[in-house]
């Protein structure tokens, strides 16, 4: 069904963006949370025009803008995502002394990329929306523009991003070589129609894997991310954690899943991918055990999540994966709103030792993080171990069973680092003076509805799996 | 009248080219250099492909990868100027402040 | 045939002409003439060293806007065939640019130090 109602979503996040960059520009006042209030509001608005369109399958450009319930669902964790990460972000910009307009319109502009790579089939709009994404990023993360490790891990973000991007557009080139359009599903029946070009079209499909590789850090395609996460602000760098890498996984889903069914599902990239998947998870935890620092080993954590998210993608289980990126978003950015409490100004607390007796000097915090961490490392009854069961139980019924073990002792050998915080923060006397920055009741807000959503998905997952049922049931 | 797949010829050496600048130069703007070159080859390879099959789509879409690639070089070389104000170099081997 | 003997005069030519010089010349130099540029001015400096460019952010904010007007030529194209909703797409598009100038502007883009 042809309707504006599928565009206008898209046109208030940048029509928000660009009044909110002017209005900064304008104004010029100190105290940027005013900015933030009219995000939000603009954030809701759209999650409202989101909702009205659930089930009305709505299409915009000729089909090439297409709003169905998997785009919208997506749309609207992206939405929370970015209001979580304003949020957490609104006292650390002034701690911190980040500028206040830019993060909010390139969170904005961040966004549309986001909503516009996820609610397409047309391979050059995909390209686009990760474009805009990648832009506002890099921009993003050299945000704390006098600190050295800030620009250093923009440069490498923008260096390792446009060449991912280059192989993504050279594949896609090689692609429209063999199948004369863009269109997701005219590419895999050219697939199946020709056998003479299936090379071409195998090394541009395997191209274009490469560049969304890159995008949501699969080994061998990770270096950037522990230097881009210890670099970044924090908030941004909870903002990569979560939004890029759910867009990716959706897009690589929409492409592979019925590409898996049109009975490729024992060929070369399958068998590629499940060597990257099975890498990805050894790597990620392996490293992440000799990792100092928190936000590098919230960086190996990231990697080795993306790991079980491609075993999700290998089976072909969209519920699954789609439950899992919930769970993490509120999982990754309670972590790392709990890692942007523990600082103050002008410094930021971000070594292991710094956390030595966190846990009885703020016990709420400590317990918070706690939380999250037992929900990362997949214990139950929380919904980090829901996921994983999910996806585990997925792909043991497709006769995955060999991924699942390694996955299973991959996720044992992480649960030693998470575990490893716990552990100082309780049983550690504290070395270093340590005080905070108590006063912050928007990130305090954020942690407990992260606190809260962990639990609820852990517990009581019903309502949130049924409308996720429906989103993974528009694929097909 | 060269025939359409020497300019895809073209494009895969300028792509590989492009790659293998990347790797082996080690100041920053070299391998921006080597990405746009890899962007440009891919642009070559949409339009020899589009030539030699009659779809003209790919014309329009050679737009959209250039302007994508304007915005990447502007925020890149942006950023290269940052750096260049805080080190003093645009080195490679000088990007190491955080290791692990 | 005849190309091939005009090649083989004019080179033979330039090869005599070029080892007459050297063997009946005057051979006296001095470090002037030995310069690669013969025109009296001396060099600037030897290398190319980094310098000041003030105007860098008005040249990135150029390279965007430059290639941006590349969208008007399919937009030229497909006018006529869908007048209405061209001309709309192309007024928000518009009002966009101008949008990003005031914000370079207002954020000092293009003050001179």
């Amino acid at each position: 069904m042809n309707g504006f109602g599928a565009l206008a979503p898209l046109l208030i996040i940048v029509g928000a963006a660009l009044v909110i960059l002017l209005l900064d520009a304008f104004l010029k006042k100190d105290n940027k949370n005013y900015l933030a209030c009219l995000s939000l509001f603009f954030l809701v608005v759209c999650a409202v025009f989101c909702l009205r369109s659930w089930n009305k399958n709505l299409s915009y450009f000729e089909g090439q803008l297409r709003l169905d319930n998997l785009a919208l669902f997506l749309a609207f964790l992206f939405l929370i995502a970015v209001a979580f990460v304003m949020f957490i972000g609104m006292k650390y910009l002034t701690l911190q002394n980040v500028p206040g307009g830019e993060f909010y319109g390139l969170l904005l502009l961040a966004l549309s990329g986001l909503m516009i790579m996820t609610s397409s089939l047309n391979f050059i709009v995909i390209f686009l929306g990760l474009e805009v994404l990648s832009v506002s990023s890099y921009a993003l993360a050299g945000l704390k523009g006098k600190d050295e490790k800030s620009s250093e891990s923009a440069i490498k973000y923008f260096l390792m991003g446009s060449f991912a991007s280059a192989f993504l557009i050279f594949g896609l080139a090689l692609l429209f070589g063999t199948a004369h359009s863009l269109e997701i599903s005219a590419v895999l029946s050219s697939f199946r129609a020709n056998f003479e070009g299936q090379l071409l079209g195998l090394v541009g499909l395997g191209l274009v894997i490469i560049g969304f590789a890159f995008k949501i850090s699969l080994v061998p395609f990770h270096m950037w991310t522990p230097d881009v996460y210890e670099g970044a602000p924090t908030p941004v760098t909870a903002f990569f954690a979560v939004g890029p890498k759910a867009a990716g996984f959706a897009v690589l889903f929409r492409i592979l899943a019925p590409y898996w069914n049109e009975g490729f599902k024992s060929g070369r990239i399958f068998d590629v991918l499940w060597t990257v998947a099975a890498l990805t998870m050894l790597i990620g935890s392996l490293i992440g055990l000799r990792q100092k620092n928190i936000k590098r080993l919230f960086a190996y954590s990231s990697i080795a999540n993306a790991g079980y998210m491609l075993i999700a993608v290998l089976a072909g289980d969209g519920a699954s994966l789609i439950f899992f990126l919930t769970v993490y978003l509120f999982m990754g950015i309670g972590a790392f709103g709990s890692l942007i409490a523990l600082s103050k100004k002008d410094r930021e607390y971000t070594d292991l030792e710094d956390f030595a007796g966190v846990g009885f000097k703020y016990p709420w915090l400590g317990a918070i993080f706690s939380v999250f961490l037992l929900s990362l490392a997949g214990f139950p009854p929380t919904g980090g171990f829901l996921a994983k069961f999910y996806v585990f139980v997925g792909a043991v019924r497709q006769d995955l069973t060999s991924l699942v073990i390694i996955g299973v002792l991959t996720s044992l050998i992480s649960a030693f680092y998470y575990l490893r915080i716990i552990v100082y923060m309780y049983m550690r006397e504290p070395e270093r003076d340590v005080d905070i920055e108590i006063e912050n009741p928007a990130l305090f807000l954020v942690l407990f509805l992260c606190l809260y959503g962990v639990l609820q998905l852990g517990i009581f997952p019903g309502n949130v799996l049924y409308v996720i049922r429906q989103a993974a049931a528009s694929l097909f | 009248m060269i025939p359409a797949s020497y300019f895809f010829l073209l494009s895969v050496v300028l792509f590989v080219l492009g790659i293998i600048a990347f790797f082996l130069k080690r100041d920053l703007i070299t391998q921006l250099m080597a990405v746009e070159i890899m962007l440009n080859a891919a642009n070559l390879a949409f339009l020899a492909l589009a030539k030699s099959s009659n779809f003209l789509d790919a014309q329009v879409i050679v737009f959209f990868i250039i302007t994508v690639a304007a915005a990447e070089a502007a925020i890149g070389l942006a950023i290269v100027m940052l750096i260049f104000r805080q080190k003093k170099s645009i080195k490679t081997e000088d990007m190491r402040s955080m290791k692990g | 045939m005849e190309l091939l003997f005009v090649f083989l005069i004019f080179g033979l030519l330039g090869v005599v002409l070029l080892s007459l010089n050297a063997l009946l010349g005057p051979k006296k130099t001095n470090p002037d003439k030995e310069q690669p540029f013969e025109c009296g001015s001396p060099y600037l400096q030897d290398e190319i060293k980094p310098f000041p460019i003030k105007f860098s952010v008005v040249a990135f904010i150029f390279l965007l806007f430059d290639i941006e007007v590349v969208f008007f030529f399919p937009w030229a194209l497909v006018f006529k065939e869908m007048r209405p909703a061209a001309l709309v797409i192309m007024l928000a598009y518009g009002a966009i640019l101008p949008a990003g100038f005031v914000y370079a502007w207002k954020k000092g883009a293009f003050k001179w130090d």
